[in-house]
């Protein structure tokens, strides 16, 4: 964890009330891992007051590039929205664990929901590419889909209330997500569980869940893992004053005697077991 | 110049604390930034066992402000001595632990134990913590009950006792009076200011526990006309704190009649305030040949 003046590459609308913000990664900084996510202070001014996390939602190691998807919702984000290429960010830079990198030989299940789709897109990329690595060294050559079910390709489900929070297509360029909506507007016509469910996805007992969203989606996706004995890695959110565990501000709870975990330190990645679900 | 702060006879070598609730047990800010050179450390609170805290959520920002309801979730005495002092004892700065309760025996229980197994610079008794059923505010603001709680503290230790005044009271004189009597060494004006935020979509209190503790620049002026007050009215020093942001603010607190400052929210917000305001501090005492700290107090009536 650093404090950085980072630059601003491009800012630009990506959907519905959605936004992606690329940024020079600081030099000499380790890379971010995928579910890790950083805080911003928006302005130098006491409205808005506190920082505002974001989860990274990609990373080039070539152009040491890095970018964060989210959402404007209300002053702090729309202040956000107006940062342009060329304008300086203060950032506490990368925070949080991340996501377990899947088991050779599971069959790794990205849910996206809404706005939950950044850390989950940085964390296909990152998934795909170790594994079309690890395939290379199975086999030269161009694959065909059969030899990507073998090679056990992350599946990768985007969930949006309806087309209008659809990002574009350059923003899904190599993730070839299976797309639900709420409306069915475009895509499968339902929520990311009943297209699970549907499509007998993890079926297979090697299936591994990881996902991050709106909770009600991400509890939906707790009871359906646990109906059929999967594992289940959840991204959490929650309000957050310091964001480096001193405040014990963005609790939420869990179980086991503690009864409470930061998001901020324990998470934001959470085995879904440990959670006490409360969204209904 | 010598902004130092002597208080029985332990030394604050400079000004700039970083208040309790906001700066954890210290380690959290270690890759941050120099923790040693903080005038003082101010705990996370302790309580004799471990609290997981209340519901979420616990933040809710406010107009230039925040409202929290941490609930004095803490990992208890022991384990405090177990897996915070070995870190904290190793430190150069004073680190200064805020002991909490429900009762009187509990603070004492306590202190009594921390005394003997976690030995540190001396405590912050706080006994304005406005988001727990009993303790807290509950003694805070009866005269009596501070009085009575500082005097049964005073004869378990021979280190500073500071005790953490709140401003949800009529006069806050009054119970910082009745600390001075009951034999505190000093006072820190304020802790939070009992605050509430509606979700109309929900209608329904924010906060589950229904109010909270406003913090940040939206409680500056309260703190600082606390500390003018308090000042006036008890012969120990006043560490002042409520909504710093930069070392201007510090400087109307320390005007206004405080021997040092705390800074709380504001260390959410930037990491390296406390260096900042420290800099502006020494920067405007040269300015206006500042020598000690009671010079800050020559101006103001």
């Amino acid at each position: 964890m650093e404090h950085h003046a980072t630059l601003v590459l491009r800012n630009r609308s990506i959907a519905k009330d959605y936004y992606e913000l690329l940024f020079a990664w600081p030099e000499g900084l380790e890379p971010p891992k995928p579910g890790q996510f950083l805080t911003i202070r928006i302005a130098d001014i006491a409205m808005p007051l506190l920082r505002r996390p974001f989860a990274v939602s990609g990373y080039d190691s070539r152009s040491k590039t890095a970018g964060i998807i989210y959402q404007r919702v209300g002053p702090a984000t729309r202040m956000l929205a107006a940062a342009d290429a060329g304008d300086m960010l203060d950032m506490l830079i990368p925070l949080g664990n991340w996501f377990p990198e899947p088991e050779p030989d599971a069959t790794p299940v990205l849910v996206a929901g809404g706005i939950g789709m950044g850390p989950i897109f940085y964390f296909a990329r990152s998934v795909r590419a170790q594994m079309l690595r690890s395939a290379d060294r199975r086999s030269v050559g161009r694959r065909s889909p059969e030899q990507r079910a073998e090679n056990r390709e992350p599946v990768l489900v985007l969930g949006a209330r309806n087309v209008a929070y659809l990002p574009t297509e350059d923003v899904l360029e190599g993730l070839e997500p299976v797309i639900c909506t709420d409306d069915g507007s475009r895509g499968f016509a339902g929520t990311v569980v009943d297209y699970l469910k549907s499509a007998g996805v993890g079926k297979e007992a090697e299936a591994v869940l990881y996902a991050c969203g709106p909770n009600p989606m991400l509890e939906a996706l707790a009871a359906f893992a646990a109906e059929r004995k999967l594992p289940l890695w959840v991204s959490m959110e929650q309000t957050m004053g310091c964001a480096v565990g001193a405040c014990m501000g963005c609790a939420i709870p869990v179980h086991g005697p503690a009864r409470y975990a930061r998001v901020c330190t324990e998470g934001p990645v959470f085995d879904a077991k440990e959670i006490v679900w409360t969204s209904r | 110049m010598d902004l130092s702060l002597t208080i029985r006879g332990r030394r604050l070598e400079n000004p700039v604390g970083v208040a309790s609730g906001t700066f954890g047990y210290g380690s959290e800010y270690e890759s941050l930034i120099d923790i040693d050179a903080i005038g003082a450390l101010y705990t996370k609170a302790v309580t004799l066992e471990p609290r997981p805290g209340n519901a979420m959520p616990r933040i809710v920002e406010t107009a230039a402000g925040m409202l929290n309801s941490i609930g004095l979730a803490n990992v208890g005495s022991r384990r405090f001595v177990t897996e915070k002092f070995p870190f904290l004892s190793q430190r150069r700065c004073a680190v200064i632990v805020n002991v909490a309760g429900s009762a009187e025996e509990d603070y004492c229980q306590t202190l009594e134990y921390l005394e003997e197994n976690a030995p540190l610079w001396g405590y912050e008794i706080n006994v304005s913590c406005p988001n727990v059923k009993h303790g807290g505010i509950s003694i805070g603001s009866d005269p009596h009950q501070v009085e009575s709680l500082t005097a049964a503290l005073r004869k378990l230790t021979e280190r500073p006792i500071i005790v953490k005044l709140s401003p949800n009271v009529t006069d806050i004189t009054e119970p910082a009076r009745a600390a001075e009597a009951g034999g505190a060494d000093a006072l820190t004006c304020i802790n939070t200011v009992v605050g509430m935020m509606i979700d109309t979509r929900r209608k329904a209190p924010v906060i589950p526990g229904v109010t909270g503790g406003l913090s940040g620049p939206a409680i500056f002026p309260i703190g600082l006309a606390a500390v003018y007050r308090t000042a006036r009215a008890v012969r120990i020093p006043v560490i002042g704190l409520g909504g710093i942001m930069e070392a201007d603010h510090a400087i109307q607190y320390l005007l206004a009649g405080a021997s040092a400052i705390q800074i709380g929210t504001a260390n959410f917000v930037d990491p390296e305030v406390t260096g900042n305001v420290l800099d502006g501090i020494y920067r405007f005492a040269e300015r206006e040949r500042i020598e000690a700290i009671e010079d800050f107090h020559q101006f103001i009536d």
